[in-house]
């Protein structure tokens, strides 16, 4: 600490601070237009200058000046404010002022300033600027006469989202902010550098003049794609949300947001969200009463066994845990699941073995603290953008290490020092267990490590996969997995990241398990910066685990439920949410199995194509329109609002499990925060918390860890086939799942499926980008859109999962690697 | 004093004012002379045949009675302009602040004063109807 006088106030600031900072932390307001506390200090814009006693008086930029012992610092002498009053001048010199038609106005710090000081009139006489605004793309409008060329969106592109799309051309007064090329903006549209934007040069299309910033109540929320559990600022006008408000002070991530989170908005509000229940009468589906179809469903729940259930992750910790007990209790039936069964198989089973709990031993607050980042594919970044975001910084401003074992490259790959080993699809747990066998052949395991359980069975079970082997298999190089294994056990910290989700089928038990046991060999696994981080797919994919909706003891799971209603022992069929027809795997198993069930109940925002077949639908509201809590993939717990209301003909699904409970003649919970107090009783972890103590920050539940070494299974799959490539199916950086789809903004830069493909195939086949190719598998075929892209190897081909419109399930069958014969 | 006396004081009087000249205006076949700074119904000023209201919300914002409703659209050359402008006029209370907070000097209150109507609804006045003819 250092002691110094700010406008004769002694206070004490830490030695890294800069004096805008220390005037920050002692309630001394500087003003600033160029300075972000999430960016590195620029000094650009000559907002935030101060006196120095010791420089003779000089002014100097707080944002940029480190504080030094005895400093005497003024910030607002006659001197300094005349300064301002003329940085203002210059910078309104050129600027249009068109407040009145201009979407910051109300939210721009150089209106704000400028009225602050009184910058009435102006000395200087320019013209204008008179650039052309970019209206290139549907999501990002660029209108660089506003420009305060602050550099800030260039910044933030570069240091956090690390895309680098922005930056400064051209010199003198002829300055701007331009793309490549001084071309329009083609990005990955995360809208951070509209979010740090001062002014209205940078602004979000899909809210153009929909409202002024002072009219719209401000309702924050947590972000229901993604297991990453961002914080949200909802903008909200006559019950309507309008749009994503940017608040620094948000979250972990610092009001970062990806695509989605930011521009996903509008499935809230859509027009195409049902508003009544809807009951099938002689094959159609009839707009009918919530008395008539609630009744309806709780005749056909009793059932007992033949009764089964698949819920969607997205629901709510609370309507997780209702729907469980009313399966249970009131119906008696085990036979629940989510996700499909197994794309939540690495917690429920894979860290389930390997840690004794079904959740990952590190936080996404350790990327940063790490040293060593072991990333399992590039995707990575593609399922959770801002745990991505949290890989950059990690790499680019504290120097960790990158590793990144993946079947085909990816953004994260370009990162500085970063190596991607790129093998063989379907081969990663050979090749993790590659790296284990080098740890424990080498000596290199933690002194702790040979008493954990199931250490000589390991040691045993690993004897084949010697790294030459292993090469072989995996195409990597064995001196390559060698110095990888070598890097991570020497590493202080490291952490090793993977993601799961539908899309990922190899992504199960035997890779979790694989990876834990690296960590778990080498000790890494419960310290700060070091540990296992399993991103799982959706909002509340490791609420549903810990509140332990999924199959357990026995109990049919996702794809056996679907088998059992096409034999018949399933008989009526619920489902919450979850769209199988189009997620999970082998379309002609999934429809058979619907189609046969006897009753099948549906409850949903959407009329989806499994909603489509359903005999009763019930519609649901969003989670802008109901209480409860979130769990992230770190097990921080998150509380949110209502932050509209909904319409008087839908229930949430809370509503409607209570309402069923009733029904069926048992006692439901009178709210969902009565539902959480029950599961805080019941789910380690989770003890002490309510809806109460969870409404500031929410909390971290704890993860308390027992480790076991565990032998994994490794299937071998076919990746070479004459004329054939190998498919792997994933995640698109635009969706999540299927209810992206109903976001304007990640529809507006993904509309539809596509095939990407290597350079190379796309030559031998003679193939174009945008062309529409026939795919083959042994399943099925489909037309798909080629996307040519130098990320992919050759004989590799990747989908993603998420379009209705293009259902790859139709050419897969849930094979984490799937040969496909491609047809013009 | 007898009782009858006052009256007929009254009646003088009122028999005096009888034939004497009118001091109130003979609405409506008088029309008053309307003050230029009066303000009465509201007029949308139309500048290169397009209402010069640009959508900015300020009038909305400032109105102390919350009568007016603004709604902002992009028109095709990307320009911002309202595509919903009412102004009920059973809850406006004439005091002028919309005009005096308008940056674009778009709208102006006129010497209109003849507002009464039938239904509800009638009150209130859309974009169409408030342009300046
Ligand atoms: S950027 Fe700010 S000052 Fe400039 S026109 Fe927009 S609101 Fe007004
Ligand atoms: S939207 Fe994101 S990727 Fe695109 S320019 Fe802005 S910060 Fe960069
Ligand atoms: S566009 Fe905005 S963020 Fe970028 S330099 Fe200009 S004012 Fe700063
Ligand atoms: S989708 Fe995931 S990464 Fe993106 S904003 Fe939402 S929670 Fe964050
Ligand atoms: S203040 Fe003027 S420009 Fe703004 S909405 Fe009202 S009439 Fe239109
Ligand atoms: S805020 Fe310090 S120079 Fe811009």
């Amino acid at each position: 600490m250092v002691n110094l006088t700010i406008d004769d106030k002694q206070v004490t600031a830490p030695r890294t601070a800069t004096i805008y900072e220390a005037a920050k932390i002692n309630g001394i307001k500087i003003p600033i237009l160029c300075h972000d506390k999430k960016l590195k200090p620029f000094g650009a814009c000559r907002m935030c200058l101060v006196e120095v006693e010791q420089m003779k008086g000089r002014q100097i930029p707080a944002c940029t000046t480190p504080v030094t012992e005895g400093m005497i610092i003024r910030t607002t002498t006659p001197d300094i404010v005349k300064a301002r009053k003329m940085v203002l001048e210059l910078l309104l010199l050129n600027h249009p002022l068109d407040c009145p038609v201009c979407d910051k106005s109300g939210d721009c710090d150089l209106q704000n300033l400028t009225y602050e000081y009184k910058v009435n009139s102006n000395r200087f006489k320019d013209e204008k600027f008179n650039h052309t605004i970019d209206y290139n793309n549907p999501l990002i409008e660029r209108d660089m006469n506003r420009c305060v060329l602050c550099g800030k969106c260039a910044r933030i592109c570069d240091e956090i989202v690390s895309y680098g799309a922005l930056t400064f051309i051209d010199r003198g007064i002829e300055t701007k902010i331009g793309c490549e090329f001084d071309d329009g903006l083609n990005c990955e549209f995360c809208g951070s550098c509209i979010s740090v934007c001062p002014v209205g040069s940078l602004l979000a299309r899909p809210f153009k003049h929909k409202a002024r910033f002072w009219a719209m109540t401000k309702h924050t929320s947590v972000c229901s794609y993604c297991g990453t559990g961002c914080n949200l600022t909802l903008g909200v006008k006559d019950n309507k949300v309008l749009t994503t408000i940017y608040d620094e002070e948000q979250g972990f991530h610092k009001g970062q947001l990806c695509v989605r989170g930011r521009f996903g908005y509008q499935f809230i509000n859509s027009t195409k969200r049902l508003t009544k229940p809807l009951i099938k009468k002689n094959g159609r589906l009839i707009e009918s009463t919530w008395d008539e179809a609630l009744e309806l469903v709780a005749g056909r729940l009793k059932g007992g066994t033949e009764v089964a259930a698949l819920a969607t992750p997205r629901l709510t910790n609370e309507e997780l845990a209702l729907f469980k007990k009313l399966l249970l209790e009131n119906i008696g039936t085990k036979n629940f699941d989510h996700a499909a069964g197994f794309a939540h198989a690495a917690l429920t089973d894979g860290l389930e073995k390997s840690f004794g709990t079904p959740a990952s031993s590190a936080s996404i607050l350790d990327i940063q603290k790490s040293d060593f980042l072991l990333v399992i594919k590039t995707d990575a970044y593609e399922t959770h953008p801002v745990v991505g975001f949290e890989i950059n910084m990690a790499v680019k401003n504290k120097g960790s290490k990158l590793n990144i074992i993946s079947d085909k490259r990816g953004k994260l790959s370009k990162l500085p020092e970063t190596n991607t080993f790129v093998h063989v699809p379907g081969s990663e747990v050979a090749v993790l267990n590659a790296l284990a066998k080098i740890i424990l052949d080498e000596k290199l395991v933690s002194a702790a490590a040979a008493s954990v359980p199931g250490y000589a069975e390991l040691e045993k079970a690993l004897v084949p996969f010697s790294a030459e082997a292993v090469s072989v298999q995996s195409g990597i190089a064995a001196a390559d997995i060698k110095k990888l294994a070598y890097e991570y056990a020497a590493a202080e910290k490291a952490l090793i990241i993977f993601p799961i989700g539908q899309g990922y089928a190899g992504h199960a038990a035997d890779l979790a398990s694989a990876v834990a046991n690296l960590a778990i060999l080498t000790g890494k696994y419960d310290k700060e910066g070091c540990g296992v981080l399993c991103l799982s797919e959706k909002n509340n994919s490791q609420g549903a685990v810990d509140v332990g909706f999924y199959a357990q003891d026995g109990a049919l799971g996702g794809l056996q439920i679907l088998d059992a209603c096409s034999t018949g022992t399933v008989k009526t069929l619920f489902i919450a949410g979850e769209n199988p027809l189009t997620s999970y795997p082998d379309r002609s198993r999934v429809k058979a199995a619907l189609e046969a069930v006897e009753f099948l109940v549906v409850s949903e925002m959407f009329l989806t194509e499994t909603a489509a077949m359903a005999d009763v639908v019930l519609p649901v509201c969003s989670f802008a329109e109901k209480d409860g809590t979130f769990t992230s993939t770190d097990r921080h717990v998150q509380y949110f609002k209502a932050a509209i209301r909904k319409s008087v003909q839908i229930k949430s699904d809370h509503e409607v499990f209570s309402a069923l409970i009733t029904l069926l003649g048992g006692t439901a919970p009178t709210s969902p925060s009565a539902t959480f107090s029950e599961i805080a009783s019941k789910t380690p972890g989770y003890s002490g918390l309510s809806h109460v103590s969870l409404r500031k920050d929410g909390a971290y539940a704890p993860v308390v860890i027992t480790p076991s070494l565990v032998v994994t299974q490794v299937a071998p799959y076919k990746t070479v086939e004459q004329g054939k490539l190998a498919m792997v199916t994933g995640s698109a950086l635009y969706h999540n799942g299927t209810l992206s789809q109903h976001g304007e903004g990640p529809m507006h830069v993904c509309p539809e499926g596509y095939i990407e493909l290597s350079r190379a195939d796309a030559t031998a086949q003679k193939i174009t980008d945008s062309d529409m190719i026939n795919v083959s598998s042994s399943t099925g075929s489909m037309q798909l859109k080629v996307k040519v892209s130098p990320r992919m190897p050759a004989g590799v081909v990747f989908v993603p999962y998420h379009f209705s419109e293009s259902p790859i399930n139709t050419i897969w069958s849930g094979s984490p690697v799937t040969l496909v014969a491609l047809a013009k | 004093m007898n009782p009858i006396t006052p009256i007929i004081n009254g009646m003088k009087i009122t028999l005096k004012h009888m034939f004497m000249k009118p001091v109130t205006l003979q609405y409506p076949t008088e029309r008053p002379q309307v003050a230029e700074r009066f303000r009465g119904l509201h007029g949308l000023k139309v500048s290169h045949s397009k209402a010069k209201c640009v959508a900015c919300y300020l009038c909305p914002t400032v109105c102390p009675a919350k009568c007016i409703t603004v709604e902002a659209a992009e028109d095709s050359n990307h320009d911002k302009y309202a595509s919903v402008y009412e102004i009920d006029m059973l809850r406006c209370i004439f005091c002028g602040y919309c005009v005096e907070a308008c940056p674009v000097d778009a709208l102006k209150m006129t010497g209109e004063f003849e507002l009464a109507n039938y239904k509800r609804e009638d009150f209130i006045y859309s974009k169409e109807r408030l342009l300046e003819k």
